[in-house]
C-alpha cells in the first residue's frame, strides 16, 4: 500500500501559529506534530511499510506496533475525509 | 495578542452581469468603485500571507470580468495560501481556466441558481446556466477542485435534491446549499425570496438524504436560514477573530456586509498595513471579543460560541448594530423575525422574474 496526499490537501508549516496544517477548500486541519511527521513521510512513492521503517529509525524507544498502529489510524482517519489516497505498490 | 486571520475575502470587483435578487453586495456599490490595481492586490495577498492568513478567497461581484486575476492567484499560491475563486462563469472560456489553473489556482467555486436552465437564467436575470454546467466539467478538467454553490430562496428550494445530483455529475467534490442572508439587495426583496417553514423542512430533509447518500464522495454542507432558527449563528466565526474582507476600492472589513453599519471607520489598504488593521483598527474592535456586548449577550453562557450573532442583521432590523442578533431567541427584538416568518407563509410562491433596475435602486 502506498499513500500519497489528495490533490484537494496541501501540507505546509504555519509560521504564524508555530504548526503544521493541511489545507483543503474552505477548511484547515491543524495537525500535532507526530500527525506532522506522519504526513510529510507521504510521498505517493514510499510504501507504509517503509513508511514505518522511517518512524521506527526516529522513535527507536518506540516499539514498532505502536507506530504502525498509530500512522495506519491517522492515514485511515484522512482518507476517509478524502485528503489521503491509497494505491497498491 | 490577536490571534491570527485564517482567511482573506478579496473582493476585486463589485462589478458582475447576473442579477440575482439574493446578492449580499451593497446595493449602492458603485461607490465603490475605485478598484485597486495589481501591484496594490498583490500587495495586499503577501500582508496577508504574512499575518497568517491561509486561505484566499479570490471574489467579487465577478472576480474574472479583471483580467489580472491570474497575477493576484499566483501571488497568493507563493506565499503557500491556499487560492479559491468564486465565480459566476459568466464570459469565462477554457483558455482562462486553463490560466487559472496554471496560476496555481486550487478551487474554483461556480454559482448555480437552479437545475432547470429557464428557471436558473430568470433568476440570474441573464442567460447564463448552460454555460455554467460546460465551465464546472472545464474547472475539473483542468485539474482543479470543484465546489457548486447555490443561494437557495422560495424559487429553488423545490430543487435542492436535483442539485445535490448535478454536482456531484459535474465532478464537484462540494456543494454549498446555503439559504439567503438579507443583506445588501436581499434585504429588501426579502417578500420574495422568503420561503415558506415547509419548503425549508422538505429541503432540508432532502439535503440530510443526499448527505448520508453521496458520503465520502461529495461533501453536502446545508446551510440553515437563520431567519427561522432561535439561535444565532457565530457570524464569520466572530467579529474580528478569523476573517478579514477588502472590498475593491481597498476598504477593510471584518465582514463583508459591513460597510451599511453605522459609525464605522473604514480603514483602507492604501493607507495602512493589513496586520495594523487586523491588530489595532477601529472597526475590528469594536466589537471583538465580548467586553461590547449588553445583555442578554453579555450574561449568557453561548456567548463565546455565537460572539453575539450577526451585526449586520442586528442593525438591519433594529437600526442598531451593537445588541443581540434578532435572530436570538432571547433577543426582545426576536418578534421582527418571527413577524417575517408570517410574511412568507401568507405571500403566493410564485416564481419571479427580475427588474433589473430595482436591483440596484429598491433600498
Amino acid at each position: 500500500m502506498v499513500p500519497s496526499l489528495a490533490r484537494r490537501a496541501r501540507l505546509r508549516w504555519d509560521d504564524a501559529r508555530g504548526t503544521h496544517v493541511l489545507l483543503y477548500p474552505e477548511g484547515v486541519l491543524v495537525l500535532n506534530p507526530e500527525a506532522a511527521e506522519v504526513l510529510a513521510l507521504v510521498d505517493g512513492a514510499r510504501s507504509f511499510e517503509a513508511l514505518v521503517d522511517a518512524l521506527c529509525e526516529a522513535h527507536p524507544e518506540v516499539p514498532r506496533e505502536t507506530l504502525d498502529g498509530d500512522a495506519r489510524e491517522l492515514l485511515e482517519a484522512l482518507a476517509a475525509r478524502g485528503f489521503v489516497t491509497t494505491s497498491a505498490p | 495578542m490577536i490571534p491570527p486571520p485564517l482567511a482573506l475575502l478579496a473582493e476585486l470587483t463589485y462589478r458582475c452581469p447576473l442579477r440575482c435578487a439574493y446578492c449580499s453586495n451593497p446595493t449602492d456599490w458603485r461607490r465603490y468603485g475605485d478598484e485597486l490595481d495589481t501591484d496594490a492586490w498583490v500587495r495586499v495577498v503577501h500582508e496577508a500571507a504574512d499575518l497568517g492568513v491561509l486561505h484566499l478567497h479570490l471574489s467579487g461581484g465577478e472576480p474574472l470580468l479583471r483580467d489580472d486575476v491570474e497575477p493576484i492567484a499566483r501571488a497568493g499560491r507563493d506565499a503557500g495560501l491556499y487560492v479559491n475563486v468564486i465565480t459566476s462563469a459568466w464570459g469565462v472560456d477554457r483558455a482562462r481556466i486553463d490560466a487559472l489553473a496554471a496560476a496555481g489556482v486550487d478551487h474554483v467555486q461556480v454559482s448555480l441558481q437552479h437545475t432547470d436552465g429557464a428557471r436558473g437564467d430568470a433568476i440570474a436575470g441573464v442567460e447564463a446556466h448552460a454555460h455554467k454546467l460546460a465551465v464546472a466539467r472545464m474547472v475539473r478538467e483542468a485539474g482543479m477542485e470543484l465546489s457548486i454553490n447555490v443561494v437557495l430562496h422560495r424559487g429553488n428550494l423545490a430543487c435542492v435534491g436535483d442539485v445535490i445530483a448535478l454536482a456531484h455529475d459535474l465532478g464537484a467534490q462540494r456543494i454549498e446549499l446555503a439559504n439567503t442572508q438579507y443583506h445588501g439587495s436581499a434585504f429588501p426583496h426579502r417578500e420574495a425570496l422568503l420561503p415558506s417553514r415547509a419548503q425549508l423542512d422538505e429541503a432540508l430533509a432532502t439535503a440530510r438524504t443526499w448527505k448520508a447518500r453521496l458520503a465520502g464522495r461529495l461533501d453536502v454542507i446545508y446551510v440553515v436560514p437563520d431567519w427561522f432558527a432561535d439561535a444565532p449563528k457565530p457570524c464569520t466565526g466572530g467579529w474580528g477573530r478569523q476573517f478579514l474582507t477588502v472590498i475593491p476600492d481597498g476598504t477593510v472589513l471584518p465582514c463583508a456586509g459591513a460597510h451599511d453599519l453605522p459609525g464605522m471607520v473604514f480603514d483602507n489598504v492604501r493607507a495602512k498595513p493589513l496586520a495594523t488593521i487586523w491588530r489595532r483598527g477601529q472597526d475590528f474592535e469594536r466589537f471583538r471579543g465580548t467586553a461590547w456586548m449588553g445583555d442578554p449577550c453579555a450574561s449568557c453562557e453561548h456567548r463565546e460560541r455565537d460572539w453575539g450573532g450577526c451585526r449586520c442583521q442586528a442593525f438591519a432590523l433594529t437600526g442598531d448594530p451593537a445588541v443581540t442578533d434578532p435572530a436570538c431567541a432571547k433577543s426582545p427584538h426576536h418578534a421582527r423575525i418571527v413577524a417575517e416568518r408570517e410574511v412568507a407563509r401568507e405571500a403566493p410562491p410564485t416564481l419571479y422574474r427580475l427588474d433589473t433596475t430595482r436591483r440596484r435602486s429598491a433600498r
